[in-house]
């Protein structure tokens, strides 16, 4: 049996496993995990079960099993509600700011780590900063500015917000110092403009950096509602988060309805996750948050 | 060189970026009309074709952007009567291109984009805001186009306060007016056995009564006997007409002007203090409460109610369809009654939502609106259009299996009120005795019809809201002095706002 | 760095330079756009009578005099605190602990990580909507049910003053702690086994191994996850204002909610709103100051 696992890295070592107590005190760690794997994906399949019960039942039944597993009720919502529409305009939203994220931190990261231009130490410091300010906290100036030239009710201002990232720009400067100087000195050399460089040298070299942005810019700009519920209004380019957040402040909806609504607010991020779970749970995490 | 025009393809990029978003933005405006057709049932299609056709006015031209209008998933019906409105005008009026817009008010979305230009020209606020907007100039003056159209005269008075300015310039008219009153969940009560031998609800007549009836519902039933929705400024809206009914009228009224013209707000008075420990009773000594009184909403009430989980809700006549035809109670097990009255008073909460129009438009698109608001039946008018538009709204409603009932008017017109009180009857589909207490209570004037709060009501709701919330969720929580804090905080508020 | 740097600058200093700032120039616009200018504006703002959107009378501190003094400030500030304190409570030891758990497993890791990451993933707003059904009073609420299982009888949680916070806490701590753990388990990762081997030759049995070895190898690393988490939690806003509204009677009322309030919530007060804002920062600020002054020896930037 202990033959068959794989090199330990942890603090208890193969030979303290000769001692019963350790034994008994690593089956407990097992079963501490096990529980807060069950508490991590518990609430996930209630709210999947819950979906299947109609107001009457969600209201009154104190089972959490619903009667019937009929998918009626989930069509209902998807097409009463027009989420199809809703979804579209999330995936606009999420392609442009993936676009904006990836392009405009790029080059400011680029700039910043290794073109350094004269008096750039000042902008690198300004962007740390921003690191620390909520995006939220100025949302209202934001706002008032986005109305004065006229972007409200559109998208734009949504997908150039990811292209002010602060955070981006550091993950980007971070990866782009430890890039190996001798590619760019070669490609300037070559007779390569910065931008080229940039283009044909740097980004390719930057794929996993790219690919942890645009799976936190997909994610991020996904689940967004503050300033897109603000920017959007009550218009026809409501994302599905907006919708979500409209529901719950202008109570327009049924319980039933909402718990479905948020099944299908939470299926594109599940699918992000399963598809990119291993960069997400590996390496680039750890990258990720402690800049 | 290369170098340089690379950096200009770049700015050429960004441009295009934006200038594609522009041309897309214009795409978008068009799209905004409703592409599929929608589908009128055929009772409805023949109503809509009573429509005139004529050409009224050719001349006015001008654009008008429709806020509120119903989003493609809307009920169809819905859809097709707003379609119709819209056909009809265009007839009527070749020159006038109407651009449907969905947005929907609130006070947090209007102000910036009454600022930046961008209000449609005509929305929908509840009777609170109207004040506000007017005293900050942010809505369009319509006097003169009401004038022209010949219903400046019948404005009910009450309205014309809350519409008007100082100098009596008109903003804005009524939509529709309510009258809070309470829904009942008549199958609990049949359960707890509170009815007649006509099987009528013998509902509560005194708030008093309230309290007991929901124990005895509590007890057969093991349901809430009372959903009380105490979250943000719900509650303490719903506990303003309470507060009346303990005697918080005249003298003790909630806010009021002294003298020197200084707004005074008064929530430690006896019969307010005697209305707030009612709130605390209802929870602690006769518990008749919902389980999470302070986080459920207005939809959570209804739901409460129309799921039977309680079996009364402070609410009022034009949410009859939120139980009923929204949450799925039977229209035969629901039943609206007037405001139960207090030991000092019988009053009812009166408010409702009007129709206001954008700081900025001009004399042709204010007559156009009018004319929109007409070919709507929103005006006193009694031509076969606006029978037959009225016609459409009560089939529509039928249609959805919402209760019809009469409408309490806005309008001082009696042959207008007449007539609309007939064709309600033919489109009712209730039993008129579950509602009739109500109604009649409004008409024979045994209830008095009372106005919110005059100034800034919303931040008084929420004031008294925390305080409902302290007393259903401390048992042996101080009344005097949760009140007397928000008392001084609503002053304060006062103080800032228009006492200087 | 430097290199690469005289080499670009080689050709003629400014030129280049000039090259660079146009190739940042597109994102410092939209920094500029987006971030800077809206705070500068919101610090203007604050000092403001505002009538909507303009700035009608310049008024000094008296916005920030009218916000601090009202009682719904000083409970939001404590509130925030609060918040601050059970995040801490609940939610700062359980990643460092989740993370020597995954840590010690062999069999299924993968598994456990993917298990603890997942709820990060998910849309905010769709998790607080998600669990309020949990937390929901009466007999219909999950938490009751599942509760009623061991004989318990019915509970309400969102109407008690001093659960709601510790609740906000805990819904925020099952979406962020498994993350957070990934984050201590790539530090810990950085601990060459080599070394519990050598304690353990040299007697450490597992618990000094873990004292001595492992936790030292995180300590840089925890107080860095200590103020970026203080700095994310002062700033709960939606949590509340989706679960509660900020009740019952403003016990869970957060400043950024206040904030909100004041700008958007009906009285349009977009100068105290802006002085909400401001004091808020300079809290953040604060914080950080005392965090990087602790910080200064390892600081990594510049």
């Amino acid at each position: 049996m202990r033959k068959k696992m794989r090199q330990r890295t942890g603090v208890i070592r193969e030979y303290d496993m000769h001692s019963v107590s350790v034994r008994v005190w690593y089956a407990v760690i097992y079963a501490l995990c096990i529980v807060m794997g069950i508490i991590a994906v518990f609430p996930l399949i209630w709210v999947v079960l819950a979906g299947f019960k109609d107001l009457k039942e969600f209201m009154s039944s104190t089972s959490l099993l619903p009667k019937s597993f009929s998918p009626e009720q989930f069509k209902k919502t998807w097409s009463q509600l027009g989420l199809a529409k809703n979804y579209l305009n999330s995936f606009i939203s999420v392609a442009g700011s993936v676009v904006c994220a990836l392009l405009f931190n790029g080059l400011l990261g680029y700039g910043l780590s290794i073109l350094k231009p004269k008096g750039c130490g000042i902008v690198k410091k300004l962007v740390m900063l921003s690191l620390l300010v909520p995006a939220t906290i100025s949302i209202v100036p934001l706002f008032m500015n986005i109305q004065r030239l006229g972007m409200g009710n559109s998208f734009l201002p949504l997908w150039l917000s990811y292209g002010a990232n602060a955070m981006y720009v550091v993950l980007f400067i971070q990866f782009f110092e430890s890039l190996p100087v001798s590619m760019i000195e070669a490609s300037r050399i070559d007779g390569c403009s910065a931008l080229q460089t940039f283009f044909r040298i740097v980004l390719p070299l930057s794929k996993p950096i790219c690919a942890v942005i645009t799976i936190f810019a997909v994610n991020a700009a996904w689940s967004d509602f503050l300033l897109p519920y603000l920017v959007l209004r009550g218009g026809q380019l409501q994302t599905v988060m907006v919708r979500l957040f409209v529901f719950s402040t202008e109570q327009t909806v049924n319980a039933d309805t909402m718990m479905r609504s948020v099944v299908f607010s939470m299926i594109p991020p599940i699918i992000l996750f399963i598809l990119f779970q291993k960069q997400l749970t590996e390496n680039n995490v750890s990258v990720g948050i402690k800049g | 060189m290369k170098k340089i025009s690379f950096v200009f393809v770049l700015m050429m990029a960004v441009c295009m970026l934006f200038t594609a978003c522009g041309g897309k933005n214009g795409d978008d405006t068009e799209a905004a009309q409703p592409t599929e057709a929608p589908q009128i049932s055929e009772d409805l299609g023949n109503e809509l074709d009573s429509f005139s056709d004529e050409v009224i006015d050719a001349d006015l031209t001008c654009t008008i952007t429709l806020g509120n209008w119903p989003p493609d998933t809307a009920a169809a019906s819905e859809l097709a009567l707003f379609e119709g409105y819209k056909a009809t005008m265009e007839k009527q009026y070749p020159n006038v291109t109407l651009v449907p817009d969905y947005y929907s008010y609130s006070l947090s979305n209007y102000v910036p984009m009454a600022k930046g230009g961008t209000a449609p020209s005509i929305f929908q606020p509840p009777f609170t805001d109207p004040q506000l907007l007017i005293s900050q100039n942010l809505v369009g003056d319509v006097t003169d186009a009401l004038k022209e159209i010949g219903v400046l005269d019948k404005f009910s008075p009450s309205y014309i306060e809350m519409l008007a300015d100082d100098n009596g310039r008109i903003y804005g008219l009524p939509r529709d007016g309510y009258v809070l009153g309470m829904h009942i969940n008549v199958a609990l009560f049949r359960e707890a056995g509170l009815v007649d031998e006509n099987g009528l609800p013998i509902y509560p007549k005194s708030l008093q009564e309230l309290a007991e009836y929901g124990q005895i519902i509590r007890e057969k039933t093991d349901k809430a006997g009372l959903v009380f929705p105490a979250s943000e400024t719900y509650g303490g809206w719903l506990f303003t007409n309470i507060a009346w009914n303990f005697g918080c009228v005249g003298e003790s009224a909630l806010e009021y002007q002294d003298e020197n013209g200084r707004w005074i707000c008064n929530f430690t008075s006896p019969e307010c203090i005697a209305a707030m420990e009612y709130m605390r009773d209802l929870r602690w000594k006769y518990d008749i409460l919902n389980a999470d009184t302070t986080t459920t909403d207005w939809a959570g009430a209804h739901s409460e109610l129309g799921t039977g989980e309680a079996a009364m809700n402070f609410a009022a006549d034009d949410s009859v369809d939120q139980p009923t035809s929204n949450k799925g109670l039977a229209l035969e097990d629901f039943a609206l009654i007037p405001f139960p009255e207090g030991p000092a008073g019988r009053y009812a909460l009166a408010g409702g939502t009007c129709y206001m129009f954008s700081p900025d438009i001009t004399a042709d698109q204010g007559r156009a609106l009018m004319a929109y608001l007409k070919i709507l039946g929103k005006l006193p008018f009694l031509d076969d259009d606006i029978v037959a538009g009225m016609r459409s709204d009560y089939a529509a409603k039928k249609d959805r299996g919402a209760p019809v009932l009469p409408a309490i008017s806005a309008w001082n017109d009696d042959e207008y009120n007449k007539t609309k009180r007939a064709i309600i009857d033919e489109y009712c589909n209730v039993d008129m005795r579950l509602y009739n207490d109500f109604f009649d209570s409004i008409s024979e004037g045994t209830i008095t019809l009372k106005a919110e709060e005059p100034v800034f009501a919303q931040q008084l709701y929420r004031e008294l809201t925390a305080v409902i919330q302290r007393m259903i969720t401390r048992e042996g929580a101080d009344v005097v002095k949760a009140l007397t804090s928000a008392q001084e905080s609503f002053q304060e508020y006062l103080d800032d706002e228009i006492n200087n | 760095m430097n290199r690469i740097t005289r080499h670009f600058r080689g050709k003629g200093m400014k030129m280049q330079d000039l090259r660079s700032w146009l190739i940042m120039l597109p994102g410092l616009i939209l920094m500029t756009f987006f971030v800077w200018e809206p705070l500068l504006e919101s610090i203007r703002m604050s000092l403001y009578k505002t009538e909507n959107v303009e700035l009608v009378e310049f008024v000094g501190l008296k916005n920030f005099i009218s916000v601090a003094g009202k009682t719904n400030f000083t409970q939001a500030l404590v509130n925030t605190f609060s918040y601050t304190f059970w995040s801490l409570v609940i939610g700062f030891l359980l990643p460092i602990i989740l993370a020597m758990l995954i840590g010690e497993t062999s069999r299924g890791k993968g598994l456990f990580r993917t298990a603890a990451y997942l709820p990060n993933m998910l849309p905010g707003l769709a998790v607080i909507i998600l669990w309020s059904a949990f937390f929901s009073g009466g007999k219909t609420g999950v938490l009751n049910i599942i509760l009623s299982h061991f004989g318990v009888s019915a509970q309400t949680y969102l109407t008690k003053a001093n659960l709601v916070i510790p609740i906000i806490i805990t819904i925020a701590t099952w979406k962020g702690a498994g993350a957070t753990a990934l984050i201590y388990m790539a530090g810990m990762a950085g601990v060459n086994s080599e070394l519990y081997d050598a304690a353990a030759i040299d007697g450490a049995n597992v618990w000094q191994r873990v004292r001595h070895v492992l936790v030292p190898a995180i300590k840089k690393l925890t107080w860095t996850m200590l103020i970026l988490q203080i700095i994310s939690v002062f700033q709960i806003m939606y949590e509340p204002m989706v679960l509660t509204k900020g009740g019952p009677d403003n016990a869970s009322l957060s400043l950024m909610q206040l904030m909100w309030q004041y700008a958007f919530g009906g009285s349009m007060d977009y100068g105290k709103a802006s002085a909400v804002a401001v004091i808020v920062t300079a809290i953040l600020l604060v914080m950080t100051a005392v965090y990087s002054y602790f910080n200064r020896k390892e600081s990594d930037w510049d």
